[in-house]
């Protein structure tokens, strides 16, 4: 009677409360049916009624064989003790009435030791029910309903026996079933042969409905899967022997000499019966065992679980291969992707490596995880026959939902810390471009200004003297100007070159190539980009024109940029040798400075055919 | 001659117009910026006023704005732009703006005081100037069209005479030929390439200037 001595199960239970989901299920355990003080009640009151009703009905075995009569009124209590336990459990009600009556009907099978009244009768007619309905336990626990052929079945097996044991009841006296003469018997149409025949003809129905049903036992055993697997086990199991046991009773009683009693059989029978209830109650203490294995799955997907973890590890927690998990999450910007196409965000990457989630499945169980914003950034597609185990699947769920935020939440950090990383470099080439031309500009318009200041003074001392001595002198300093300001144009010019700055890179490209010893054509749109990606764009097609004019051998050669308002890309061809390799020194520069800007090169050379290099940065 | 100048460098502009005072010059004014000029000049407008191209507020191309406001204001007035930026794209979008009494030429120019002061004197006489610098480069551009091929090296030197902004008159002395056979060679000049033959000598600076800077990488 240890449920209903049961204290009131802590502070956190409130009167009534149902077995919950979520938080509650870290609690559950197999007691957690008896919750509820007026549930505890009403379940002591039929445990108290069962037991004086099943001491009752052992009637004078107490006094034959007190073993018996102790095994046979403890497995029944034991049976009703499982039916209570299994009530409050979802979609369990019905199992549950099931093994009562069955723990009720099989204390009575013995109640026909009153020699008395119709107790006899209602032996014979009513002896096999107990078994209809274990074999209604067995065959429905843990579904929430029978399919339907078996209940059919079960109901065709309850009618035959019925039916067919009263036939045998009506066309018998209480001496041919072995029963007291003293007892009432409703002997209505007395015939030994219609007797005889009936009897054969109703225990071989039995016995071939009895085998059918030892098939189905069979069969669930052979093809559940899952969780299921586990906890029904040792229920059909326990079914079993109790099939076995029964069946060597029924011929054990049938090889006896009329009048004798097998109990040994009996005992023996009894002793395996309780092992059904038990079964029961080791499954339902199973199926909390089954929350230990959120320990496991806790553990599996503690250290930054992306969502192929998840569900690896979830499939193996809850024994389901079909269960799926797919990434709800939008995938991020592409980091370093020349393809224009992959900015557009169409989840490309989840699709090629896992189904996409499209829309409600009715027929499986869904559960989505969402951050706390409520965005959902996964959903887990399972078995449904996993909602028989709310409990164990929502804490797999929840451990799983924390690992996959969890796991976002660190990529969003370092795609955060990326984002700094590329926003400080921006900066930086930003910084250090100004510097040049600030530094360029205070070349031209300081230093050269005053340089030119300075020779237009030499000029007018020249002009105005007319020593020859003196004019001679003024001469030579004027010359040496003039190299001086050459020198300091090539140097402005190789700092930054200032027509890129006033005229972009139409003017300055133009430039560049009006001085080079090839026709080179240039196609550069007027309008202006960022300082920055035009400097890298000067500064590349620079040097690969440097190396067109070194190595290519080409005739002619052109430079071709296009801007939208995301790229700009810049194409330079030549009609020379090619075969150029992409490890030289030029090239690689050429790639660290577009690369710095998140843009892209490549670089096509085959041997004989030209050389063309395409660049591409992105532009905001 | 009666010159102005608007230049934003002080150091500059001053050794300007000292060079131009002691050339025999009369510098009536000296500014920083192309507006201040127009209002110091709007009495007694100069015979030619010197622009630099780069000059606040935005150091683009005041010069050449102010270019086009002088002109508007005072026609008769010459205009030389003083730049130290040999790009042929300057020269070209100056010539656009203003056709006639107009010069473009490199800073470098003030270390040659004659120079300087002829190319004064012809801008002042409604002339085109074109920094022979700027008209070498385009000669030898690898872009220049390929019918200059066709020209002898006679014809090329007058080509490039033209380009500078040169009369026949000033092609003729300069090359010690006469006014006849020069205008024989231009005649065969602007067949060869192709061009129409202009009545007028700056349309003729300017259509030269944009045979040359017509891209034409060859054939």
């Amino acid at each position: 009677m240890r449920a209903a001595s049961l204290p009131s199960a802590g502070p956190a239970v409130s009167p009534g409360g149902t077995p919950g989901h979520g938080g509650q299920a870290q609690r559950w355990s197999p007691w957690l049916p008896w919750r509820g003080r007026r549930f505890r009640q009403a379940a002591t009151a039929v445990l108290v009624v069962t037991a004086c009703g099943t001491v009752a009905a052992q009637g004078t075995l107490w006094t034959q064989v007190p073993a018996l009569a102790i095994v046979n009124v403890v497995t029944s209590l034991t049976f009703v003790f499982t039916g209570l336990t299994l009530y409050r459990q979802p979609g369990q009600r019905g199992v549950a009435w099931a093994l009562m009556l069955a723990g009720v009907c099989r204390s009575l099978d013995f109640v026909d030791t009153w020699n008395a009244g119709p107790w006899p009768v209602y032996d014979v007619v009513c002896g096999g029910m107990d078994r209809v309905f274990g074999a209604w336990a067995l065959l429905r626990y843990p579904n929430p309903r029978l399919p339907g052929y078996q209940r059919v079945f079960l109901i065709v097996l309850a009618s035959w026996m019925l039916v067919g044991r009263t036939l045998i009841a009506v066309t018998s006296t209480a001496r041919w079933n072995g029963e007291s003469p003293s007892a009432w018997w409703p002997a209505l149409m007395v015939n030994r042969r219609l007797f005889g025949l009936i009897s054969v003809v109703v225990n071989a129905g039995e016995g071939v409905l009895g085998v059918a049903i030892l098939v189905f036992l069979v069969m669930r055993l052979v093809q559940t899967r899952g969780l299921d697997r586990i906890v029904i086990a040792p229920v059909i199991v326990a079914g079993l022997a109790a099939a076995v046991a029964g069946s060597a009773t029924a011929v054990v009683q049938m090889l006896a000499s009329p009048g004798a009693t097998p109990n040994g059989a009996f005992l023996t029978e009894g002793v395996v019966d309780l092992a059904v209830p038990l079964a029961f109650l080791i499954a339902v203490i199973q199926r909390a065992l089954l929350l230990n294995n959120i320990t496991v799955l806790a553990a599996q997907v503690s250290a930054g679980a992306d969502v192929s973890a998840v569900r690896y590890a979830l499939r193996a927690t809850l024994r389901d291969p079909t269960l799926d998990v797919l990434d709800l999450s939008a995938p991020g910007p592409s980091l370093h992707d020349g393809d224009a196409s992959a900015s557009v965000g169409d989840g490309r990457a989840g699709a090629s490596a896992v189904a996409v989630w499209d829309g409600p499945q009715p027929d499986r169980l869904v559960e989505f995880i969402r951050t706390e914003a409520g965005t959902p950034i996964a959903v887990i597609i399972a078995d449904p026959a996993l909602a028989r185990y709310r409990g164990l699947f929502d804490a797999a769920v929840q451990t799983s939902g924390l690992a996959l935020k969890n796991a976002q939440l660190q990529a969003q950090a370092a795609r955060a810390e990326l984002e700094q990383v590329r926003a400080s470099r921006a900066r930086i080439i930003e910084a250090g471009l100004a510097e040049r031309r600030r530094l360029e500009r205070d070349l031209h318009d300081g230093v050269q200004q005053h340089l030119l200041g300075l020779a237009a003074q030499l000029t007018a001392a020249m002009t105005s003297t007319a020593d020859p001595a003196a004019t001679a002198a003024f001469g030579q300093a004027r010359d040496e100007l003039k190299v001086v300001l050459r020198e300091l144009r090539d140097l402005a010019h190789g700092i930054h070159p200032a027509v890129l700055s006033q005229g972009g890179l139409a003017v300055a490209l133009e430039d560049v190539t009006e001085r080079l010893p090839l026709p080179v054509r240039v196609i550069a749109p007027v309008s202006r980009a960022a300082p920055a990606v035009e400097a890298t764009v000067y500064f590349v097609a620079c040097e690969a024109l440097t190396n067109v004019v070194k190595h290519s051998r080409a005739d002619s050669a052109s430079v071709v940029i296009r801007m939208t308002d995301t790229w700009l890309d810049m194409e330079i061809a030549d009609d020379g040798v090619g075969g150029a390799t992409p490890d030289g020194q030029g090239l690689a520069n050429i790639v660290d400075r577009v690369r710095a800007l998140d843009g892209d090169v490549t670089i096509d050379s085959p041997p004989g055919r030209g050389t063309r290099l395409v660049v591409r940065i992105p532009c905001e | 001659m009666r010159i102005a100048i608007a230049e934003d460098s002080g150091l500059f502009r001053s050794s300007l117009a000292l060079l131009l005072e002691a050339s025999g010059a009369h510098v009536t004014a000296s500014t920083s910026t192309g507006i201040e000029l127009l209002a110091t000049i709007a009495a007694s407008p100069p015979d030619v006023v010197i622009l630099d191209i780069r000059m606040p507020p935005s150091f683009t191309d005041e010069g050449i704005k102010t270019a086009a406001e002088l002109r508007r204001i005072h026609p008769r007035t010459g205009i030389l732009v003083l730049s130290t930026y040999a790009q042929t794209r300057y020269a070209s979008q100056l010539l656009e703006t203003v056709s006639t009494g107009v010069g473009y030429l490199l800073k470098d120019n003030v270390t040659d005081a004659p120079a300087l002061m002829d190319s004064l004197a012809r801008v002042a006489a409604g002339e085109t100037v074109i920094d022979p610098t700027i008209v070498r480069r385009l000669l030898h551009s690898n872009r220049k069209p390929s019918k200059i091929d066709m020209l002898n090296d006679r014809e090329r030197a007058v080509l490039r005479r033209m380009a500078e902004g040169r009369s026949n008159l000033g092609i003729a002395k300069q090359l010690s030929l006469s006014a006849r056979t020069v205008e024989t060679h231009i005649t065969s000049v602007f067949t060869k390439l192709g061009l129409d033959q202009t009545d007028n000598d700056n349309n003729r600076v300017r259509a030269v200037l944009t045979f040359l800077r017509s891209a034409d990488p060859g054939p």
